[in-house]
């Protein structure tokens, strides 16, 4: 176990070098990282040539991502739009973006799991039919769409909820926007635990569990969902990395800043180091959230062994 | 009679019609007795086997008549939570595959010991002694350590052992295995079925076997019934069959058996395939494939004919049984 | 697959059982305690052998899922080469007068914020989509397959190079990636955002494509091509790209949906098109701030595209169900 986890991590290695330098290379090749630091207006040349020199931009790229890299394992991640540090941006985005994420996890964990029982142990049922129905929908709604329409009718129409979220963005008014950063996710992790509950409930170990004569919840519950649930849980986990960085739409509708918002607003300025800062950090959020999920199907299947 | 199924009748609903998996199925057997139900795949002798259990995924499947008589009360009529009480406790069944049969997340102890907390309420602690000591029984080696493995740390023989401890666990009266040693290695064969033999002449149970293999049957059956399509074809004592077959099918099926006497021959093999069980040939379903065949035999539904010249109860359901038994 | 804002990983999803079955409406309900051998006695009629293409075809056609999908993908293609054939009027004649007024005679869906008809948009939007889906789709599947399977077939160190530069674009969320690419960009036509899909979705297909060559490469009739002697590229061409182009086909086809709804969002991000283009996205974007007034300008296009989506995922659903012979 222990020599598999150095394994992986040796491999995350070049894919986290890969995927910092794709998005470094991006930013600076695609945009002028210094023409946001003038303010609005364009940048006279000799102020321009002075800061380029100052942020090493003159240097050849590679440099300046071996540079940044650098200054990113001091803890420095350079200087936002703003002046204020990236670190700072982070502190008060990320708290947000988390909480965001953990309410869509919730959503993904309590509603789909239930309605993939639910609908798996009534297959071609009506309910089944309904549920599976309502999946392709969301599933082909696409996420902003959603968030409108949800904003429009809870937020505008009835008014349950405020159209947009507060600063602080607390639990409370991270539900909705959860909901619908997690709909998609939803929409499989449903599919995914039906599927996945219809065919071992005719595995033979099921038909084993009711030949010994167990109560049919201990059926379900102890020999049913145990195995079902592993490649779910693995879903979930792996759905982690993503949420966090798919967080752009859904904060933009309901105006929450968080990662996906301090992002937007860095590529709009163009600024390099908050974008492959926030990057950066995504990067790795979704390499160990792949790395903890390998792990963690070792606990729940015994009969994979890492060596 | 232990167990009594009367007039079985099963069917399934699939995508090409309905299929009847039994058609009218009779049998019994008696304490410290053992009926080995013969017969290829897809001749109902598993599905009957599930109906006796209550395991009978339903839809598809579905009983449309019958009895299935258990100390004389009908299984079938009783309600579901009495009926899985009987399950487990009263009969128990041994499967063919014991890997995929076991749960592979849950640990033989707790597999194992599931049978006391159920059924008998024991505490977890008791029921862990429970299950190293249904171990010992079926001689796992090291039961104590091994209690705390996952079934694939076992070796195909070792597995099946654990499936047997399971099914003797709380002592039942009837065990159904339905071909409990197909999927081991010839060597480990003998061995299974030897220890499920022992254990049943010591609990003095029930033993059901449903088996397509006529050598395991020899050894340690009482009588057989031989199905085919649904139906019991022929039914006899184990040794009166051997000597003398009173059904072309069985005939087949003996004649197909490699035979050290008989080297360098050809071996028979029954011609044809078994039938699609949604679509069943009018009169004997065997006609098609049968060497006897007559025109009687296209037609009407032979009953299973009492054998009359045998000392002991038989049966077969062949228009020429008399033909059969001497030719 | 279908969020734009998530790679769509199958290894992974998949995991024993996956997202490969999720379709299978009962067609695995069949009975699985006796097969009944599916060979006839002599008395049943005689089916034929047929290949997995003929066999799937003939599943397709008693496939309502696949009848009507295929039929709204029709008149979507229909209407985004013939726009007029449906819609008179220019989508670019706008009347600022009119502006959020709600359905009349002869503009059934209303007016937008900037007065312009929402039923002539909503129609040329059409063709926006289906070109950036079907155009991004022909890139990745092409691009992807061909890398895929060269190192599904070659393995080595270009297979594993090759795997690692998949991990590296799965490690980078696509709107992101959208977003920092495009958003520099000001040209006015599809090919940037089309270049960009084919950028960051050709490793999907490409790992679908390694699998299923690795997989069909390991067949007997393979090997026993190779023992008698045929060359690589006949052995590419003629024996593994027939049996391993299916799933290729189902994940592009689902996946044309999923680009169609990416173009969306980056349209609404303000990074995909760009007005004056006629692009549901856009038309969603700038409906959103009015949509207390003129909810029906965000509607109607949101409608178009959720149901062309929807057409092109349960196209590919069906197209699978029909192709995966553990169904049968």
């Amino acid at each position: 176990m222990g020599r598999y986890v150095v394994r992986r991590l040796l491999q995350m290695i070049p894919v986290f070098i890969g995927a910092t330098l794709l998005i470094f290379l991006m930013v600076n090749v695609m945009g002028d990282p210094i023409a946001g630091l003038c303010g609005d207006r364009e940048c006279d040349p000799a102020t321009a040539a002075q800061l380029r020199h100052e942020f090493g931009l003159d240097q050849p790229v590679w440099r300046q991502y071996v540079t940044y890299m650098g200054n990113v394992f001091t803890g420095d991640f350079g200087t936002a739009f703003n002046g204020q540090p990236v670190t700072e941006l982070m502190g008060t985005a990320f708290p947000v973006t988390i909480r965001l994420t953990i309410v869509a996890i919730l959503f993904e964990i309590v509603v789909g799991i239930v309605l993939g029982v639910v609908t798996g142990l009534r297959r071609g049922r009506p309910v089944d039919t309904g549920v599976l129905l309502l999946t392709l929908v969301v599933i082909s709604v696409p996420t902003f769409v959603t968030g409108l329409l949800l904003q429009l009718l809870l937020g505008v129409k009835w008014g349950w909820i405020d159209p947009a979220v507060s600063s602080e963005a607390p639990f409370g008014e991270l539900i909705v926007p959860g909901l619908v950063l997690a709909s998609v996710s939803l929409a499989y992790v449903t599919r995914l635990t039906r599927t996945s509950i219809a065919e071992n409930r005719r595995s033979d170990y099921v038909r084993t569990a009711i030949a010994k004569g167990l109560p049919r919840h201990r059926v379900i519950t102890r020999h049913l969902l145990r195995n079902s649930l592993i490649p779910v849980v693995t879903f979930i986990g792996t759905d982690i990395g993503a949420l966090m960085g798919g967080a752009i739409v859904t904060e933009r509708i309901f105006n929450i800043h968080g990662v996906g918002y301090q992002l937007y607003q860095g590529i709009l300025r163009q600024n390099t180091q908050t974008v492959v800062g926030f990057v950066t950090v995504l990067v790795l959020v979704f390499l160990v959230a792949n790395l903890l999920v390998d792990l963690l199907y070792a606990v729940l299947d015994p009969r994979i062994r890492y060596a | 009679m232990l167990l009594e199924v009367r007039d079985l009748h099963v069917e399934f609903h699939t995508r090409d019609g309905v299929a009847k998996a039994v058609n009218g199925v009779s049998y019994g057997v008696d304490a410290g007795e053992t009926l080995a139900v013969l017969g290829e795949s897809g001749s109902g002798k598993s599905v009957t086997a599930q109906t006796v259990m209550g395991i009978l995924d339903m839809p598809p499947g579905r009983i449309t008549a019958g009895e299935v008589l258990f100390e004389g009360r009908d299984l079938l009529k009783l309600k579901e939570e009495e009926r899985r009480k009987v399950r487990g406790a009263e009969m128990a069944m041994i499967f063919q595959d014991a890997l995929s049969s076991l749960n592979p997340v849950l640990t033989v102890g707790d597999q194992l010991g599931e049978m006391f907390t159920v059924h008998r309420g024991m505490s977890r602690k008791d029921a862990r002694a429970k299950a190293v000591e249904l171990m010992d029984r079926v001689r796992i080696p090291a039961a104590r350590e091994r209690v705390k493995q996952y079934p694939h740390q076992f070796s195909g023989g070792m597995r099946q052992r654990i499936m047997i401890a399971m099914a003797m666990a709380l002592e039942p009266k009837l065990i159904i295995a339905d071909e409990p040693t197909t999927a081991l290695d010839v060597t480990v064969q003998a061995q299974v079925m030897d220890l499920l033999a022992e254990l049943q002449r010591e609990l003095h149970m029930g033993l059901i076997l449903i088996t397509h293999d006529l050598g395991v049957v020899a050894d340690v059956a009482d009588k057989i019934a031989v199905m085919y399509a649904g139906r019991i074809v022929e039914t006899a004592p184990v040794h009166d069959i051997y000597k003398a077959p009173a059904h072309p099918y069985t005939r087949g099926l003996l004649e197909s058996i490699p035979r050290l006497d008989q080297k360098g021959q050809e071996l028979y093999a029954i011609k044809g395939l078994p039938p699609n069980l949604t679509r069943i040939p009018p009169g004997c379903a065997f006609h098609p494939r049968c060497p006897m065949a007559q025109d009687v035999c296209r037609t009407d539904v032979p009953p299973l004919y009492e054998v009359t010249e045998s000392d002991a109860e038989r049966g077969s359901a062949c228009h020429f049984w008399r033909e059969c038994l001497h030719g | 697959m279908p969020d734009p804002q998530q790679p769509y990983e199958p290894e992974r999803a998949v995991a024993g059982t996956g997202m490969g079955g999720q379709m299978d409406l009962g067609a695995s309900e069949a009975i699985t305690l006796e097969k009944t051998p599916e060979s006839p006695d002599g008395t049943g009629p005689q089916d034929k052998p047929r290949s997995l293409w003929s066999d799937a075809w003939h599943d397709l056609r008693r496939n309502p899922v696949f009848i009507i999908s295929a039929l709204v993908i029709l008149f979507l293609i229909v209407i985004s080469i013939w726009p007029s054939l449906i819609a008179s009027g220019s989508p670019l004649k706008c009347d600022l007068a009119k502006a959020q007024e709600g359905s009349q005679s002869g503009h059934p869906f209303g007016f937008n914020g900037q007065g312009c008809d929402v039923y002539t948009r909503t129609v040329y939007g059409a063709r926006t989509s289906v070109a950036v889906g079907v155009l991004a789709t022909l890139g990745v599947a092409v691009l992807g397959s061909v890398l895929g399977g060269l190192a599904g077939f070659f393995g080595g160190a270009g297979d594993a190079i090759l795997s690692r530069i998949t991990d590296v674009f799965f490690a980078i969320p696509v709107v992101l990636g959208g977003l920092v690419l495009l958003s520099v960009i000001t040209s006015n036509t599809v090919w940037p955002v089309i270049g960009f899909i084919v950028l960051l979705g050709w490793p999907q297909i490409s790992r679908i494509a390694r699998g299923s060559v690795i997989t069909a490469k390991q067949n007997d009739y393979v090997q026993a091509a190779r023992a008698l002697g045929a060359s690589n590229s006949r052995l590419l061409l003629r024996h593994i790209a027939p049996n391993a182009i299916a799933p290729v086909i189902v994940v592009a086809t689902i996946a044309l949906g999923t680009y169609i709804s990416l173009e969306a969002t980056l349209s609404f991000l303000g990074v995909g098109l760009k007005p004056p283009s006629v692009s549901w996205g856009i038309d969603i974007s700038a409906a959103a701030p009015y949509v207390r007034n003129a909810p029906h300008a965000l509607l109607w296009p949101s409608g178009a595209l959720a149901v062309t989506v929807l057409a092109f995922i349960m196209l590919g659903d069906a197209v699978r169900d029909a192709l995966d012979p553990k169904l049968r």
